[in-house]
């Protein structure tokens, strides 16, 4: 079926089978593969998306279901010039290990604080536990949503 | 391949339907779509219920709210009505998967998955919500207590969905609470879970409504319990006391999750935890 | 919203001991790195291995007939499609790539599939048809060993693929010298490696007739000759080439895909193959860390200090060896823990079942036996009536005394400085008044534990690593690694360490990741030896290198003595007058091989003579580099539940110098992640050898709500033979948590759980066990 929406900016029109999942369009079809799949059932959030500004998981997702959506992939956040201060705060704390989750990591936290920019620690790991992190431990990954955080808050008063 | 329809508004539902009667339904697809990648079931087309205008929101009815079925969790766990009114929908809410399921996962879906360890269930029977079903002829009202008639069983018939939940306020439920027992801190399938309303007086309690998750094939609840606690003072003792009238009606199985022996233990504990509230009541 | 950002804010040139952000890191975060997952090419083959599903028996029949009527199926192959040996394996070659007579656990792969779709893929995997006698299965190790159990290999006796005893002092005599003796034993699971990137690689037949493999590994020299052999190839027809692995903690330790995708790619004509394993596959076929049961006996003379110690380990290995036998050898090298022991009685068993298949995971056998002795401290500690964080350090190893096995330690030995790390801590200090606090129907506790982990392959297998670092005609420095970096930086502290020794910045360096063809064989990344021996062959390549430059520039520019020569970042400069020359135009004075340095360098062993027999010594004992450290867990736990909440974590590590504190700070936070999830949540449910649990959503790994803040002391000590003093940080932190929390748990409890990990259930019937008591 023939499929418009927004991706990370621009306006898309793909063909695609209604019932593919976003994250084989996405991978696949579209070569963005900084999506990662990793369980293709909900429970690691490597393959985290925003949809409209939200976190969603694109294996369960279907491509019928992108149809007038604005869509953000990890691709979109930045460009050659600039990152997005989620990803520069994820490279300069240490957020970073073998990388899989990292993608979906970032996007759960742009999402975390549009809705809350002044996060507890607390509050930061209850925000990006839809995503598994193997190597980190986490404490450097929450470290890295703080300081984003500050990084936003200034930009913000400035 | 499998067609994918997106009606914006009833009518569009009803038609498709009338066309499409083989046809599967869902909305977030957060259980659905796992169970058809996994091939437990394999529709010949899909209709998804996350654009119907008609079943989106949380809308002030006076003394009734009215949640649309295809309410997302995230949605109703923002929600000042929730958090004023129902403040146990939104503590089950809140520790319900975690967030992109919450902003894929609907109450409606939670209602008709009808999973012993939904989170919403044992709070919306707390609260004795009723379903509105809805089908191209009209609608109705049913208790959820009635509508959930085992795991993964509901009163729908064909042509028919869950429009969504009416919740009735209750100045008296001063007191909700809700507790589930996971297997970790965060997207956890309840093991089991206990939601109350309590009206409490001075100490006393006047009228209780508990409801057990993950302790039996659906919601776990007896007008026994409740009965049982109505003029008797909050405290541990009562509680305690309380073990023998649970152990009756419990009826947990052992899983990949737990023991039927932890769950049952676990279901007369966590209504020890109501204690807490004795002074504060 | 957007912030313009810097490749690397710490600008200048690259210096050891400073916390620069990681080369990769940039790459990872803007979604661009790819990974053996992220390929998908023109004209994909997808390949895909049918799983056994039956726990032993013979095969008999393979029907393909259904499967090939698939549209989009290309062909199923056999083991009758191989010919070479069709078996792989590292120590004991025994596993086949497709089973040709018998199946040993339900993930063996009975065929390979190959289809111009996953859609035809997935429907030729479920319609070949396997026909099997099954046989009766083993699925315990202790019942294994037992006369008349069905044997798994029919060649190996009672299923023992390694036995191993050491005996010091005079054994189990010395029991009765001890004045106080404990006991106990103690079980510990299966633990999946759960890497978010599951099993991958793509593979094709190249121009020249070359296999070219391209996955997620962390052996790429050792995967060419298994590929080699067991396809019947020449090592020089195989290519392995390794990305950046999206985790691998042991689990890509050896072959997945890489045989299985050779074949594909041998029969796919000039297309690329792509085999990924999904999640459940990774669950059934992949390798787990052992799960053991561990019988320990330990003495002490009335003042605390140790005297005899006996220990039996069973570790189940599953049905084929893989690294059973060297994880086990690990184990009973640690047994003893980090302590002086002088008369110790310890045997160990790695037996075959027909379970998941045991191998490599970051701790290699420690974490198991380290959470038994550490355990064993504390319930000394408390027949003693004494305080177990003392009892530690009146035993703890110091440089010069000897192991359990009898392993004098000529190492930097930092253990006293972490526990006494630990013991000035507040948490350690105000234990008791946190404890007090602990609020209604909560219990406080607080636990320790110290930890050792021996770094390197052991005395007799080569530990060697070969670098090679190449001045380009760009006139940057590009570093060949010959090391996997499955996601721990060692290729970021590889620049690093080029960078600080060449006097050049971040953006100067490049990084070759492994590849057969192009960079030199390094060895695994495994065993915390990775920036060790690496890093040691780097800096003798990379010192070689400047002092070939700086001789050169000196010359160009006629000054008789090079120390007034630098390097600075894209130039030479000469110091005195200072004249530079952009290393862009240098290089076009050096000749080819000369713009290139390489170095070799082996690892030092163990020297004296322990012993210790032939076999043991093969499968690596005894190390002769520790790391250490102390660790310190505060849980609560609710009485009405049995939850366990990590509220606190601290460790103290001795890991030598530090390169990159971020880095090293990454590796204690993940083992110490891993070694939480190990102790409180993960574990496979089996059933005959069926793992029920094979899913994300059942086997509990932990979130981010999971793990409290882990605040992390590196106890700096310089390793004379380490590359600027460090010493192997990769694992060592993995093997504390357990114990730290077991022992925790305890002292909220009044009361032990001596299997692991420590579920609510588990804790809850503790509790209730322990209320029997008081009141019957």
């Amino acid at each position: 079926m023939n499929i418009q929406f927004r991706l990370n900016g621009k306006i898309m029109e793909i063909e695609a089978p209604p019932d593919r999942r976003v994250v084989d369009v996405l991978r696949k079809d579209l070569g963005l593969t900084g999506t990662k799949e990793s369980c293709a059932a909900g429970d690691c959030g490597a393959c985290t998306i925003l949809v409209n500004g939200e976190t969603r998981l694109s294996c369960l997702m279907l491509a019928a279901q992108l149809q007038d959506r604005e869509i953000t992939t990890v691709e979109g956040l930045s460009n050659a010039d600039s990152l997005h201060p989620v990803q520069a705060a994820f490279i300069e704390h240490g957020a970073v290990q073998c990388g899989f989750c990292t993608s979906g990591m970032v996007l759960a936290t742009v999402h975390l604080l549009t809705r809350n920019p002044y996060p507890t620690r607390s509050e930061i790991r209850a925000g990006i536990a839809g995503n598994l992190c193997r190597c980190t431990g986490y404490h450097m990954i929450v470290d890295a949503v703080e300081k984003a955080a500050e990084t936003l808050a200034s930009e913000e008063d400035s | 391949m499998k067609q994918v329809f997106l009606p914006h508004n009833l009518e569009h539902l009803w038609e498709l339907l009338d066309r499409e009667p083989e046809s599967a339904l869902y909305a977030g697809g957060t259980d659905f779509l796992v169970h058809m990648k996994s091939g437990k079931v394999n529709p010949s087309c899909l209709i998804c219920l996350e654009r119907i205008s008609e079943l989106q929101g949380i809308r002030d009815h006076g003394s009734q709210i009215f949640v649309a079925a295809a309410t997302t969790h995230a949605t109703i766990l923002d929600d000042p009505l929730i958090k004023t009114h129902f403040p146990v929908l939104n503590r089950a809410i809140a520790v319900l998967g975690s967030p992109p399921i919450r902003h894929m996962g609907t109450i409606g879906g939670n209602i008709v998955t009808a999973s012993p360890a939904g989170d919403t269930l044992p709070a919306l029977y707390a609260l004795s919500a009723e379903v509105e079903v809805r089908s191209c002829s009209g609608s109705r009202r049913i208790a959820l207590s009635d509508f959930v008639v085992g795991p993964g069983k509901v009163a729908l018939s064909h042509g028919e969905i869950v429009s969504g939940i009416w919740l009735q306020k209750d100045d008296g439920w001063a007191l909700q609470h809700y507790e589930k027992v996971g297997k970790r801190q965060a997207q956890a399938c309840s093991v089991a879970s206990l939601a109350a309303t309590l009206h409490v007086e001075a100490g006393i309690v006047k009228r209780a409504r508990l409801a057990w998750g993950s302790v039996g094939p659906t919601v776990v609840r007896s007008d026994k319990v409740d009965d049982y606690l109505a003029g008797k003072p909050l405290n541990l003792e009562v509680l305690q006391s309380l073990a023998c009238l649970i152990d009756e009606i419990v009826s947990p199985i052992s899983d990949i999750r737990a023991s039927a022996d932890y769950r049952r233990m676990v279901s007369k504990s966590l209504v020890l935890r109501l204690s807490l509230y004795s002074q504060a009541g | 919203m957007k912030t313009p950002f810097i490749r690397h804010s710490k600008n200048g040139p690259l210096q050891i001991g400073a916390s620069i952000p990681r080369h990769d890191a940039y790459s990872k975060v803007t979604g661009q790195e790819k990974f053996a997952a992220d390929y998908y090419g023109e004209n994909l083959v997808w390949a895909g291995a049918k799983r056994a599903g039956i726990a032993h028996g013979i095969l008999k029949k393979v029907d393909c007939e259904k499967a090939l009527q698939v549209p989009g199926v290309l062909c199923v192959l056999t083991h009758e499609h191989i010919s070479g040996t069709n078996r792989q394996g590292v120590v004991r070659k025994d596993q086949p790539v497709l089973v040709n007579d018998k199946v040993r656990h339900r993930g063996d792969a009975v065929a390979l599939v190959l289809a111009d779709s996953e859609e035809a893929l997935k429907q030729g995997l479920v319609l070949i048809q396997c026909t099997f006698e099954e046989l009766a299965g083993v699925f315990d190790p202790e019942e294994a060993m037992k006369p008349g159990a069905p044997l798994v290999h029919d060649d190996i006796a009672q299923n023992v693929l390694l036995h191993g005893e050491i005996k010091t002092g005079s054994g189990i005599e010395a029991e009765k010298e001890s004045d106080i003796i404990v006991e106990a034993c103690f079980s510990t699971p299966h633990q999946e490696h759960a890497y978010l990137e599951t099993e991958v690689g793509w593979a094709c037949v190249e121009a020249d007739g070359k296999l070219k493999i391209v996955c997620s590994t962390q052996t790429p020299f050792r995967d060419r000759m298994e590929v080699a052999e067991a396809l019947g190839l020449e090592f020089s027809g195989v290519r392995i080439v390794a990305p950046y692995a999206g985790g691998a903690f042991g689990g890509k330790d050896g072959v997945t895909v890489q045989t299985l995708l050779g074949l594909a790619a041998l029969n796919a004509g000039s297309r690329p193959v792509k085999m990924h394993w999904n999640r459940e596959e990774s669950f059934i076929s992949g390798t787990k860390r052992h799960p053991a049961r561990m019988y320990y006996r330990l003495g002490a003379k009335a003042d605390g200090t140790l005297h005899s110690l006996s220990v039996r380990l069973y570790y189940d290995t599953g049905p084929y060896d893989h690294l059973g036998g060297v994880v086990l050898t690990l184990g009973l090298e640690h047994s003893g823990g980090a302590y002086r022991i002088p008369h110790v009685h310890l045997r160990g068993w790695a037996v075959y079942t027909n379970n998941p298949i045991g191998g490599a995971f970051r701790g290699f056998g420690v974490p198991q036996v380290n959470a038994a002795m550490e355990q064993m401290m504390d319930m000394l500690a408390a027949k003693l009536n004494g305080d177990p964080l003392t009892l530690r350090l009146r035993n703890a190893l110091r440089k010069g005394d000897k192991t359990s096995v009898g392993k004098t330690l000529v190492c930097s030995t930092g253990l006293i400085d972490c526990i006494q790390t630990v013991s000035g801590h507040p948490l350690w200090k105000n234990r008791n008044a946190w404890k007090s606090e602990a609020p209604r129907f909560k219990r406080r506790g607080i636990g320790i534990a110290a930890v050792m982990q021996g770094s390197g392959y052991g005395p007799v297998v080569p530990d060697y690593a070969n670098a090679k670092v190449e001045l380009t005609v760009e006139g940057a420095f590009r570093v060949y690694c010959g090391v996997v970096d499955m996601g721990q930086g060692n290729a970021s502290t590889n620049a690093q360490i080029t960078g600080s020794i060449l006097g050049q910045n971040a953006t100067s360096i490049e990084l070759v990741l492994p590849d057969t063809d192009r960079t030199l064989p390094s060895g695994s990344a495994s065993a915390s030896r990775c920036t060790y021996t690496f890093g040691n062959a780097l800096i003798g390549a990379a010192e070689a290198l400047r002092k070939r430059i700086l001789q050169r520039a000196a010359d160009l520019f006629m000054v008789p003595n090079i120390e007034e020569m630098v390097l600075v970042n894209g130039a030479v400069k000469h110091l005195t007058t200072g004249r530079e020359i952009g290393l862009s135009q240098f290089a076009q004075f050096l000749n080819d091989s000369e713009r290139i340095s390489v170095h070799h360098f082996r690892a030092p062993v163990a020297q004296e003579d322990l012993g210790i027999s032939a076999n043991l010594r093969l499968h690596g004992m005894p190390h002769t580099l520790f790391s250490f450290g102390a660790h310190l867990a505060a849980v609560e736990i609710d009485e009405l539940t049995g939850i366990l909440r990590i509220e606190r974590y601290m460790c103290a590590s001795d890991c030598g110098k530090v390169i990159n504190p971020q880095i090293y700070t990454q590796q204690i936070h993940g083992g110490v992640g891993q070694g939480i999830g190990y102790a409180i949540s993960e574990e496979l449910n089996l059933e005959r050898g069926t793992i029920l649990n094979p899913d994300l959503s059942t086997y509990i790994i932990p979130t981010a709500k999971d793990v409290p803040d882990i605040e992390s002391h590196a106890i700096e000590l310089y390793e004379p033979t380490g590359p600027f003093g460090l010493k192997g940080v990769g694992e060592v932190a993995m093997n504390g948590p357990l114990p730290a929390i077991a022992n925790a748990v305890a002292d909220a409890c009044g009361t032990r759980v001596h299997e692991s990990p420590l579920t609510a259930e588990r804790i809850l019937r503790a509790l209730q066990s322990k209320n029997r008591e008081k009141t019957g």
